[in-house]
């Protein structure tokens, strides 16, 4: 049995200007000690998704319309808020991307990471203040006596993220989600905060999600990665599968547009062009369709369901061997993964049906 | 952080002197001859010389400055022409009056709009948020004139349950030692026990409509800032980070929402004792409250310069005092400045 | 993926008509400043078409109601042919509340004008100038608001002698310190900001930099900050006239001076202080719906 089983969560956010479609029925599992990456763009639902995982959704506007969560066997979703706040912290942890505005300014250290301890354990102020020093000293924090005591601004940026991650793991819990975790901070200082955050998951047992948009981040981080798009899976891979074999348009396009060092000299950086599509109206057809080089005209109207890449096999959803799924209709072949761009002869994207076209701009080159 | 301080307090300095000019401008500048605005026209030639001798008016203007510096800091601020007393000696007579008006109005205001702040955060943007703003607009829209005459009519003419005016009921006769009625309502207010409590009592029953119409103001201004601030805080994402750990919903609002959304309200606190007490000059003619207020308005009518010049002065003095009291405790309740 | 079609979907485009339209757009959509809007033109349009609208003069006197005992004088309560009633000296309310709009309307926009020139010029310069200048000119600015509120209003009629232009000059005086401050802040915060020296980084020249990059963007503050202090000018206005500042001839219908006195006859006529009092507090609350309508629409990051 998955630790975490989602299936078709959908969550939406009523605002003054209408309904935003944030996550449009999202399925993944994840096992006791996994490490599952999620990477997209930002507004593709990614880190709602957590929140809706964890039910911090911000109130009113956010709500969970439909789906299931379960968690350690629990259902998440008919859980009573009492329950869920016992449940955080102690069970499931969760890491955010600025530490500067995650922790509380006007409270030392010592006090957050004390009150952390003592709302889940039944332990006096001495035993708690050993623990977080213990924690301190784990995170890699030199002097933590006399660190307990200091504010958050008066410690770095990579420093501030280690304190969090140590207030994270001090309950053990079972799963830690880090939604962009080392966005906000120096290059050199991600690389450690990184190795630090898989040092400790390995360790613990922990099972971690690690949600970024950053293609190279979790490519050292995690097992499997889930790919987003306008609040939809759109492939699902082991790591080093999704790395070598992609076959999402989107995908091909996330890794063309990272710059690399060993690219040969003159290789164009490949940008996906257009721009993520508006949440505010539900989707029809592919999300991805009007920046897609490889659509087809059922793009335009069929949204494909996330299917395995070599079809009829049983799927897996965790672990090492995971089947390796896509939600495309016309998905790239290695050949053209590998150049950016579709290489069939005489192939031309379908251009989108008359009613959807009043809508879009379209333009050709 | 004593730098901080010690750096505010050396800020205060060119004010202060700025002050002291402006204030001896009041007099000694006055278009016309000063010595003539004073006495008014009818004075004898006699004492206009007399005036003029003391104002010092034939002396190059920095010596003119210079003794009247020398004389506030001796604590001479000049006498009243209606009774010829010491003005310093007037105004500390009087003051009490003026401050037990004063605290009573921002005990009012803080302790009403910091918990109706918090309510209308709450539930901001629902009708009682929106309640709460209206009484707000009300507040700042309503002088504290027509506020007071209201408050008298309703209560004390139509529903007779407050009194109108005045400190404490004459016939009490109660003996004004040190001029707080409440601390006298204890001292001297009678020999039993029970008669102490109705002359206290009956001092509380005329400070409540003077003190609302007084901190209506305040109050609309802390409600507001209350609003403003915790709305602010709860969306924060130390607060996000606080429920993902698993802390109740009271620690949260406690510990995280309310230990940051306090500051600006402190300032905002400071910020509003001044205009207490501005407002206290037309509260104390509407109340017939015997305090520096009232002075101030009499001696406007009277001509009596040195009076209303000293009482501005003094109360500037408490404004700046006051201000830096709360800079100071901002400084010590916000660490980012303590330990900057 | 570089050749091929680009697709942009769009969603119901919206040309957007630079800041002040699109402020003014979302004003018009704000219920409370609309609200404001008619506050404010009941007021001025009583000030503008007072004579149309008041049958009587506001100085005269006129006769006390046939049932009133003989030698009595006022005030007298409303009667059809003077809705407001009658004042000490018999003269008719409802006139004098209407034309007291006109001298509270100009007052209270002199005062709050010559405020935001008088304060945005000294706040202009120390802004623009910086160093020395803006040192000096700070601290007076501080010496100002030292003294609280009415009271530094009260101290300049004092100095000046009591009547209208008096407690204009006075509540401007009061006033300006805010303005100031704005206007300086402003020009400070833009001076180093990252599109001014966005700006100049592709040789934009200075004077042009000002008007229209720097100015627009500090005016908005002030812009709502005027529309509150018109609020509070009224007020202030009001206040002085009760306290027996404003105009020494009992003639002109100021609404505070109405009120001074009123205490004594409290019992026997409410209506001579409840007609001047709501209407000043109409006026108020119309600048001050308008001024947070103001502010919530002209900040161009809350887009709604």
């Amino acid at each position: 049995m998955a630790l975490l089983s989602v299936d078709g969560l959908v969550v939406r956010f009523r605002t003054h200007e209408g309904t935003i479609h944030a996550v449009n029925g999202v399925s993944f599992d994840l096992d006791e000690g996994e490490t599952l990456g999620i990477v997209g763009e930002s507004g593709c639902g990614k880190s709602v998704t957590s929140l809706a995982i964890m039910r911090l959704l911000p109130k009113p506007a956010g709500r969970i319309e439909g789906g299931s969560v379960r968690f350690d066997g629990q259902d998440l979703l008919a859980c009573s808020e009492a329950e869920m706040r016992e449940m955080r912290g102690r069970d499931m942890a969760m890491i955010f991307q600025d530490p500067m505005t995650s922790l509380n300014p006007v409270l030392t250290i010592e006090e957050q990471m004390v009150e952390t301890i003592q709302a889940h354990r039944k332990v006096g102020n001495e035993e708690a203040r050993a623990r977080a020093i213990e924690l301190l000293t784990i995170v890699g924090i030199p002097e933590p006596e006399n660190r307990l005591r200091a504010f958050p601004h008066q410690f770095s940026g990579g420093m501030r993220q280690r304190v969090m991650i140590a207030m994270a793991l001090a309950l053990a819990p079972k799963l830690l989600i880090a939604d962009e975790p080392t966005t906000a901070l120096d290059v050199t200082i991600q690389a450690q905060v990184l190795e630090l955050l898989q040092r400790l998951t390995t360790e613990t047992g922990t099972a971690a999600i690690l949600i970024t948009h950053d293609l190279g981040v979790v490519a050292g981080m995690t097992q499997r990665i889930n790919v987003m798009y306008a609040g939809y899976i759109v492939e699902a891979a082991p790591t080093a599968e999704l790395f070598a074999k992609p076959s999402h348009p989107y995908t091909v396009g996330l890794l063309h547009s990272i710059p690399r060092l060993d690219a040969v000299q003159g290789e164009e950086l490949i940008p996906i062009e257009g721009a993520p599509p508006d949440q505010r109206r539900a989707p029809v057809g592919c999300p991805f369709a009007p920046r897609c080089a490889w659509r087809l005209p059922d793009c335009w109207t069929t949204n494909p369901p996330l299917a395995p890449v070599r079809a009829a096999e049983a799927v897996v959803t965790t672990g090492p061997g995971a089947t390796h799924r896509v939600a495309c209709h016309n998905s790239p072949t290695p050949g053209e993964a590998a150049a950016g761009r579709p290489l069939r002869e005489g192939f031309v994207a379908a251009p989108p049906p008359s009613a959807v076209a009043d809508e879009l701009a379209v333009v050709v080159p | 952080m004593t730098k901080y301080i010690v750096r505010r307090l050396l800020g205060a300095i060119p004010v202060l002197f700025g002050l002291s000019i402006v204030l001896f401008a009041f007099i000694h500048l006055i278009p016309g001859d000063p010595a003539t605005a004073i006495l008014g026209q009818h004075a004898t030639a006699q004492r206009i010389a007399e005036m003029r001798e003391y104002l010092g008016l034939d002396d190059p203007l920095p010596v003119q400055y210079v003794d009247y510096l020398a004389g506030l800091l001796q604590g001479d601020f000049g006498r009243s022409f209606i009774n010829n007393q010491p003005v310093l000696g007037e105004f500390l007579r009087r003051f009490p009056a003026t401050v037990e008006l004063t605290i009573a109005a921002m005990i009012f205001a803080v302790g009403v709009g910091i918990p109706l702040g918090r309510f209308a955060a709450r539930y901001a943007q629902r009708w009682p948020d929106g309640a709460v703003t209206v009484l707000s607009l009300l507040g700042i829209s309503i002088p504290v004139f027509v506020l007071g005459l209201t408050l008298q009519y309703i209560f004390a003419v139509q529903l007779k349950v407050l009194p109108a005016s005045s400190r404490i009921d004459a016939r009490l006769q109660l003996d004004l030692q040190t001029n707080f009625v409440l601390i006298d309502a204890w001292l001297h207010g009678g020999w039993t026990f029970d008669e102490k409590v109705d002359a206290f009592v009956d001092g509380v029953r005329h400070l409540v409509l003077p003190a609302i119409a007084l901190g209506s103001i305040p109050l609309a201004i802390i409600t507001r800032i209350t609003r403003a601030s915790v709305i602010e805080v709860a969306n924060e994402d130390y607060v996000r980070t606080a429920r993902a750990k698993g802390l109740t919903e009271r620690r949260i609002d406690g510990r995280h929402i309310m230990r940051n959304a306090w500051l600006p309200v402190v300032t905002v606190i400071g910020l509003q004792v001044g205009g207490l007490l501005a407002g206290a000059v037309i509260t104390e003619t509407v109340f017939a409250w015997n305090g520096v207020g009232r002075w101030i308005v009499d001696a406007i009518g009277n001509r009596d310069y040195f009076v209303v010049q000293s009482t501005i002065l003094i109360f500037a003095l408490i404004f700046l005092m006051v201000n830096l009291i709360v800079d100071i405790a901002y400084a010590f309740l916000n660490p980012r400045i303590r330990y900057a | 993926m570089a050749s091929g079609t680009v697709a942009v979907a769009r969603v119901a485009p919206r040309a957007s008509r630079g800041l002040w339209g699109d402020a003014w757009r979302r004003l018009l959509r704000n219920r409370p400043a609309l609200l404001g809007f008619v506050f404010i033109g009941v007021f001025v349009g009583t000030a503008v078409l007072a004579p149309l609208l008041a049958p009587h003069d506001p100085g005269a006197l006129y006769p006390p109601p046939p049932d009133a005992s003989s030698g009595a004088t006022g005030p007298y309560p409303p009667r059809p042919e003077h809705l407001m009633g009658q004042d000490l000296q018999g003269r008719d309310e409802f006139t004098r509340v209407v034309y007291g709009a006109r001298i509270s309307l100009l007052v209270g926009l002199g005062s709050v004008i010559f405020g935001v020139i008088l304060g945005g010029f000294v706040g202009a310069i120390a802004g623009a100038a910086g160093g020395r200048a803006d040192n000096v000119l700070m601290r007076v600015v501080d010496v100002l608001l030292a003294i609280p509120g009415i009271l530094l209003a009260i101290g300049i009629v004092a100095w000046l002698d009591r009547g209208l232009p008096q407690i204009t000059i006075a509540v401007a005086v009061t006033n300006a310190p805010i303005f100031a401050r704005l206007l300086r802040g402003g020009l400070l915060a833009i001076r180093e900001s990252d599109y001014v020296l966005a700006a100049r980084s592709v040789g934009v020249p200075t004077r042009r930099l000002l008007l229209r990059h720097m100015l627009p963007n500090s005016l908005t503050p002030i812009i709502v900050a005027a529309t509150l202090a018109l609020a509070t000018a009224i007020i202030d206005v009001a206040g002085l006239g009760f306290l027996g500042l404003g105009p020494p001839d009992p003639r002109t219908p100021e609404w505070g001076t109405m009120l001074t006195d009123s205490t004594k006859f409290l019992r026997a006529a409410p209506y001579l202080i409840f007609f001047p009092g709501l209407a000043i507090v109409i006026s108020a609350v119309g600048f001050n719906l308008l001024g947070d309508g103001l502010r919530e629409s002209l900040d161009p990051r809350l887009k709604k």
